[in-house]
């Protein structure tokens, strides 16, 4: 494997960074934000969509920082998993991620913009060629999707990242910055649901950091995350739980969330509302998780087939509650 | 061009001797303070070679023993009681005990080229540089079968910084790593077979170039219908994969087919339990670390030094005469260290022949190093298989019969597939006598990487049908299934059904230590759902007993040449290749132990076929049998002279002395010696030099029937393991939390070693149980070519493994040794099925058994008992029935018998057949009119054959023609 060659372009500050991005823009120059560079070294490696620029932002510190309130997009994973600040939720699902070597180059924004993930995708430019390449990354041939065949419109590669699903629980907000303005939206409106879109960021625009609410303090959760080995693997599905409690030990919020079982990591408001905020929310784990099973829509393009997936989002659901249960019982 | 001594010496790396310090210490009573007097008492129970620094010898001049206070005492633990020493010998007397002088063979050592790997400075294949090397790259078919039309390269060598480039044209000779079977080219000739079969390959200044390069190049196919089925492969096919000309079997892709029918078949209606179960198993690739890689350079001379990690550089030593076209002399073969081997890096390879093609065009050296993804696309990975399995049990819980079908997938290319079909079977037909045994095989090409060897070949999915068959039918007997298996054993010094020479077994001893240590009788069917305890055995080859290339009468299996000079140190001339399984570090211990010299003393040459003695390589678990026995008769030759001039030194009788460090003395009297340096000088008066050379060849064995030589071995290894798990009855996901492996080398020569393997044939073997498959997706594509998607375990998924060295002290086995290497990876695949089992009832004939597909069976066991949460499910309880109580006795009279034989020097013939009222003494066919013996299928047989065994409907070319 070789990696294809590109300009790489260090700013200190992260106005230098945006004016960079704006001018390369400018230009019709393609480029690629890099932090970590776990995720998107492999892919070009791999000649999936590799750019003749990328602008690495490993030397602006203002974009690092892990805080109660606020991570920076730079803050490395193995540094969230242990730092004393980063809400207990977020180190777990951080700590899930990959191997330690990984999460020690790895970046919070950089695994919230993971690159979706399929296996019609992520092979070497022979193997593709050899399927007459797909739609996310059709090298100019119009090619079709290959999980879904004859569409031709919507990637469906799967979204695969851990640290989205246990953010959306916390009711995180995301920020981003362009040239001239700055952003922020809650994270579930962060993402698109299209494998090749993926979320709303423009280009010459970056995620800064994200911020969680002054109650996230109080509140107790869980990941719960499927996949074949306990290291390396990305996840086959990912549930999060989270509820916060008062301090009179009243129920104030409940949250689930899910990640790589579709495009997107997915915030389920709706099958939360149904659990009511009285103090028997934990028995009806069951269910819940038989909801959110038939909630998810997972496709053939990852290690376990999606009639799998599906039916773990069930178990996982229910054990990401009782464990949530658990924590707030021990809290 | 550079001086080619110089170069050599680079990788020499063996005879870098460290400086050695000027021995000062005066000889008087203080002598045994000296600090490395010290060192060596408490490394005593250390690891030989562990501590030992460059420029800090133990010991100071080699062969200054005599009354020097380095030489140590014979440790009397170290010699056998035959010998007058203190070490316990309960399987008898072996007949290297007088060679025996205590130095290294038992202890743990240190592999003696650890060093180089751990400081990196092991030199593998893509570490070697040649001065004006340049970059080879393959460009590779994105078809899965087509006719290749044409090849255009006149855009790729327009290209600046391309050298040349090469088509199937350069080299029509065909090879293989078995003369029957060579149906491989360096580059595709007429077809490309599966996506990755090479077609073309670029020579470039610079790796960026040669990529590019190798995408210029242009093919017109035109695509053929391929097969990704392996059912599909016994069909007649229009376009069959290859073409075997007069031999072709009907117009199908099968490529070798086997029929076996031995014992009394008709018994097996009888039975009254019976396991039939149809297995599927999905093709895994070897995983090692190193990719594969290679250097060509022809000298000035005109002569190719080929650089690779091979584990067998005869073989391509061979097959690159036949695609290039010169004689063998032309050639060297330089072994470079092997970044693991397990069997894939056992076949010559095309891209071995591309480099040298490449390098000739050229007039540099070429180098290749392929990406994981080509690893893959070569393959030679343990065959995808479709195994049927029944095993049927008498009222006295005998085994009446064993009926296998296997087919078995071989991809594109022979490689060792027609040696695989046979071992599907003829591996299971021990350690158990058996009444009746019937196996049909059949391999057949798709459009797929090739099939090869791997760790545990051909043996490896056929006894995981038969172990997890043995469980199941002690459950229908209601019997432990321990207990089943030690009423049922072979004997030590008898003859299998197929008639394989079985001399050492420690079967039973291997059972019996896995039951106690893991606490078995208080686990097995008592744990609650969930957890789980289960057992499997092994049985494999301990070196194959014939060769492939030639007639074992005519040339030894193996060769050792040993070379003393002034200095002492010993240099050993060896062709077998080191590939991490420390077969240097073996064979140094051999001659060592013989010579009474401490490892440092000996340096190995094992890299070049120009100074090493030919060899038949590393696969078959073949090396410490025979090169350590081939290096035995060499030392022995060397110490015959140390012995005959100390001798006439001391003036005493030869006979009366004895070997111990550095040093020759009188066994009655050991003041009275001198040192090994002295007597060396003395041997070496008139002569210079002493060499030796020892070689090993097996004794003749075995039937005569069609196919009898496969899986015979002058020694097999045997191997028991328990296995507990623990499974999430919610998610299908197995967690294996501890293995107590019992493993039967012989001899541990080096337990360090034998440990390792253990360890490491759990790992491997766990992969292919719970998670590693070549998966390959409706379009044909195998969807996993990476180490991401290939799912070896991790650290996480290992459980612990309580290894278990037994020894059996096997009679033709130098020092007693056997197998170590891929014996061990057998039993944790049955083990841990039969552990799933005890754990939820749930039995599984598939393997890899992923979470998805055991969840599937789980939610089926659940729907079956109309249970809605698996956590309901009932687990599995023994009830033992009054059978058990026969068995056990049955097992102890075995017991004794067995220890009878092993003691005896010369014990009666025991053929299989005995347990069922056959004469021992002679064949059971040779007596019983109904003990069949039978290699060609009948008509009835063929009116309603099983799956593989429906290849035998087709008629060979050859016959066709004779008959229409």
């Amino acid at each position: 494997m070789r990696t294809p060659s590109f300009q790489v372009h260090s700013p200190t500050t992260l106005s230098e960074a945006l004016q960079i991005a704006n001018s390369l823009k400018k230009q019709k120059t393609e480029f690629d934000w890099i932090s970590g560079g776990t995720d998107l070294i492999p892919n070009y490696k791999w000649g999936i969509n590799p750019r003749s620029n990328v602008i690495s932002i490993s030397g602006v510190d203002e974009l690092g920082g892990i805080s109660k309130t606020r991570i920076g997009a730079m803050a490395r994973l193995q540094d969230i998993v242990e730092s004393s600040e980063a809400h207990p939720l977020i180190a777990e699902a951080a700590a899930s991620v990959a191997s330690v070597m990984i999460r020690r180059s790895g970046t919070l924004g950089g695994n919230l913009c993971l690159d979706t993930r399929c296996f019609w995708l992520n092979q070497s430019e022979t193997w593709r060629k050899s399927i007459e390449y797909c739609h996310k990354c059709d090298e100019g041939t119009g090619a079709d999707c290959r999980v879904i065949p004859n569409q031709n419109e919507l990637c469906v590669a799967t979204y695969q990242g851990d640290l989205a699903p246990a953010l959306m629980c916390l009711d995180a907000t995301i920020h981003l910055a362009s040239l001239n303005s700055t952003r922020s939206m809650p994270l579930e409106d962060f993402f698109q649901n299209d494998g090749i879109t993926r979320n709303v960021l423009k280009p010459g625009e970056i995620v800064t950091h994200i911020e969680l609410p002054d109650d996230s303090l109080r509140r107790f959760g869980s990941y719960q995350k499927l996949r074949h080995r306990d290291a390396w693997d990305f996840p086959e599905g990912g549930v999060a739980f989270s509820v916060g409690v008062d301090r009179d030990g009243s129920v104030s919020s409940l949250n689930m969330a899910s990640t790589g079982f579709e495009s997107i990591p997915r915030k389920h408001g709706d099958l939360i509302s149904s659990l009511g905020k009285g103090p028997n929310w934990a028995l009806e784990a069951e269910r819940l998780g038989a909801e959110l099973k038939r909630s998810v829509r997972p496709v053939l393009n990852t290690w376990f087939p999606p009639r799998y997936r599906k039916k773990m989002a069930s178990v996982l659901a229910r054990r990401a509650m009782e464990e949530a249960s658990k924590r707030v019982t021990s809290a | 061009m550079t001086d080619l001594d110089d170069r050599d010496d680079v990788f020499e790396d063996l005879e870098v001797e460290p400086e050695v310090p000027e021995y000062k210490s005066k000889v008087g009573k203080k002598r045994f303070k000296t600090k490395a007097a010290k060192t060596i008492e408490t490394e005593k129970s250390e690891i030989v070679g562990y501590r030992q620094q460059p420029g800090k010898l133990d010991f100071t001049r080699p062969g200054s023993g005599g009354s020097s206070p380095l030489s140590e005492r014979r440790d009397p633990k170290m010699i056998p009681r035959s010998q007058g020493g203190e070490l316990e010998q309960p399987w008898g007397p072996h007949r290297h005990d007088s060679l025996v002088t205590g130095r290294v063979i038992g202890k743990r050592t240190a592999l003696i080229d650890s060093k180089w790997k751990v400081t990196g400075q092991a030199v593998y294949g893509d570490d070697v540089r040649l001065p004006g090397e340049i970059i080879g790259r393959l460009v590779r078919s994105d078809r899965h079968y087509a006719r290749v039309l044409s090849v255009d390269v006149t855009e790729a060598e327009a290209m600046p910084g391309v050298l040349a480039t090469a088509t199937g044209l350069d080299a029509p000779s065909a090879f293989g790593v078995l003369p029957v079977t060579k149906d491989e080219h360096a580059m595709a000739i007429e077809k490309v077979r599966h996506i990755g079969d090479i077609i073309a390959c670029v020579a470039a200044e610079d790796e960026a170039t040669a990529r590019i390069a190798s995408q210029a190049v242009r093919v017109e196919y035109q695509d053929l219908d391929p097969i990704f089925d392996m059912r599909d492969g016994l069909k007649d096919s229009e376009n069959p994969i290859h073409d075997r000309g007069v031999y072709h079997i009907g117009e199908s892709n099968v490529q070798k087919r086997v029929f076996q029918r031995f014992g009394r078949i008709s018994d097996i209606e009888d039975s009254v339990a019976s396991y039939e179960r149809d297995w599927t198993f999905k093709g895994v690739n070897h995983g090692f670390t190193e990719p594969h890689a290679v250097v060509a350079h022809w000298d000035p001379r005109g002569r190719l030094t080929l650089y690779t990690p091979q584990q067998v550089p005869h073989y391509v030593h061979r097959a690159l005469a036949d695609v290039l076209n010169i004689p063998m002399h032309q050639i060297n073969v330089h072994r470079t260290y092997v970044g693991g081997g397990f069997g894939g890096k056992s076949d010559p390879f095309p891209h071995e022949m591309c480099a040298a093609i490449l390098a000739r065009k050229t007039g540099r050296p070429v180098r290749i190093t392929f990406d994981r993804e080509e690893v893959f696309w070569t393959n030679r990975g343990r065959h995808p298989s479709r195994i049927s399995m029944a095993i049927h049990a008498d009222e006295e819980g005998r085994f009446s019969g064993i009926e296998t079908d296997a087919l078995i997938d071989g991809g594109g290319f022979a490689s060792f597939g027609h040696v695989t079909t046979y071992y599907n079977g003829v591996l299971h037909t021990a350690p158990y006598e058996i009444g009746a045994f019937h196996y049909t095989g059949a391999r057949v090409w798709t459009n797929k990487p090739a099939s090869g060897a791997m760790r545990g070949h051909g043996a490896v999915n056929s006894r995981c049908a038969v172990e997890v068959g043995i469980d199941d039918i002690s459950e229908q007997l209601g019997v432990d299934p321990i207990d089943l298996r030690l009423a049922n054993l072979l004997p030590p010094h008898s003859a299998t059904i197929t008639g394989f020479r079985v001399t050492s077994i420690g079967m039973r001893e291997c059972l019996e230590r896995v039951r106690k240590e893991s606490n078995w009788e208080k686990k097995f069917r008592k744990m609650p759902l969930g957890k789980g305890i289960g057992v499997g055995c092994g049985f494999f080859i301990s070196g194959s007993g014939l060769p492939i290339h030639w007639d074992p009468n005519k040339f030894p299996h193996a060769t050792v040449h040993l070379k003393i000079d002034m200095d002492g140190g010993v240099t050993v001339h060896t062709g077998a290749a080191d590939i991490g399984q420390g077969s240097d570090t073996v064979v140094g211990q051999a001659v060592a132990e013989v010579l009474g010299l401490p490892m440092d003393m000996i340096r190995i040459k094992s890299k070049e076929s120009d100074t090493s003695p030919v060899d038949l390589g590393s696969y078959s678990s073949r090396v410490t049998f025979m090169n350590a026995n081939a290096a035995v008769s060499a030392a022995m030759e060397i110490r015959s002279d140390l012995i005959t001039a100390a001798s006439s030194i001391l003036d005493l009788d030869e006979s009366k002395l004895v070997l111990g460090d550095r040093r020759i003395f009188s066994k009655r009297n050991p003041e009275v010696g001198i040192s090994y340096l002295e007597a060396l000088h003395k041997a070496q008066e008139d002569r210079g030099a002493l060499v030796a050379s020892g070689s090993y060849r097996t004794p003749p064995m075995g039937k005569m029937h069609k196919g009898a030589a496969a899986g015979l071995a002058p020694a097999y290894s045997f191997s028991a393991y328990v296995a507990e798990v623990d499974v999430d009855v919610e998610t299908g996901s197995i967690k294996v939390e501890k293995v107590w492996a019992a493993h039967d080398c012989g001899k541990a020569l080096n337990p360090l070693s034998v440990e390792g393997q253990i360890i490491g044939s759990c790992h491997m073997g766990l992969g292919q149980v719970i998670s590693e498959e070549m998966k390959y997706g409706r379009t044909g594509n195998l969807l996993n070519p990476d180490l991401l998607g290939y799912k070896i375990p991790t650290v996480h998924e290992m459980p612990e493994v309580v290894p278990i060295i037994v020894e059996s002290n096997d009679p033709e086995g130098p020092f007693g040794a056997k197998e170590a290497g891929e014996g061990p990876l057998l039993p944790i695949l049955p083990a841990v099925c039969n552990a799933v089992y005890d754990a939820i009832g749930v039995r599984t004939s598939e393997l890899p058994l992923t979470p998805d597909k055991l969840f599937r069976s789980i939610e089926k066991a659940c729907s079956k008992k109309g249970i809605s949460d698996p956590r309901d499910l009932p687990n599995p309880k023994l009830e033992l029935k009054p059978l058990s109580k026969i068995l056990k006795k049955r097992a102890k009279d075995h017991s004794s018998r067995d220890r009878k034989r092993r003691l005896d020097s010369s014990p009666e013939a025991y053929f299989n057949g005995q347990l069922f009222g056959q004469e021992p003494s002679n064949p059971p066919e040779e007596n019983d009119p109904e003990w069949m013996v039978q290699v060609i299928p009948d008509k009835e047989y063929l009116e309603n054959p099983k799956l593989a065994g429906s290849a035998w409907l087709h008629k060979e070319r050859r016959h066709r023609r004779a008959s229409e």
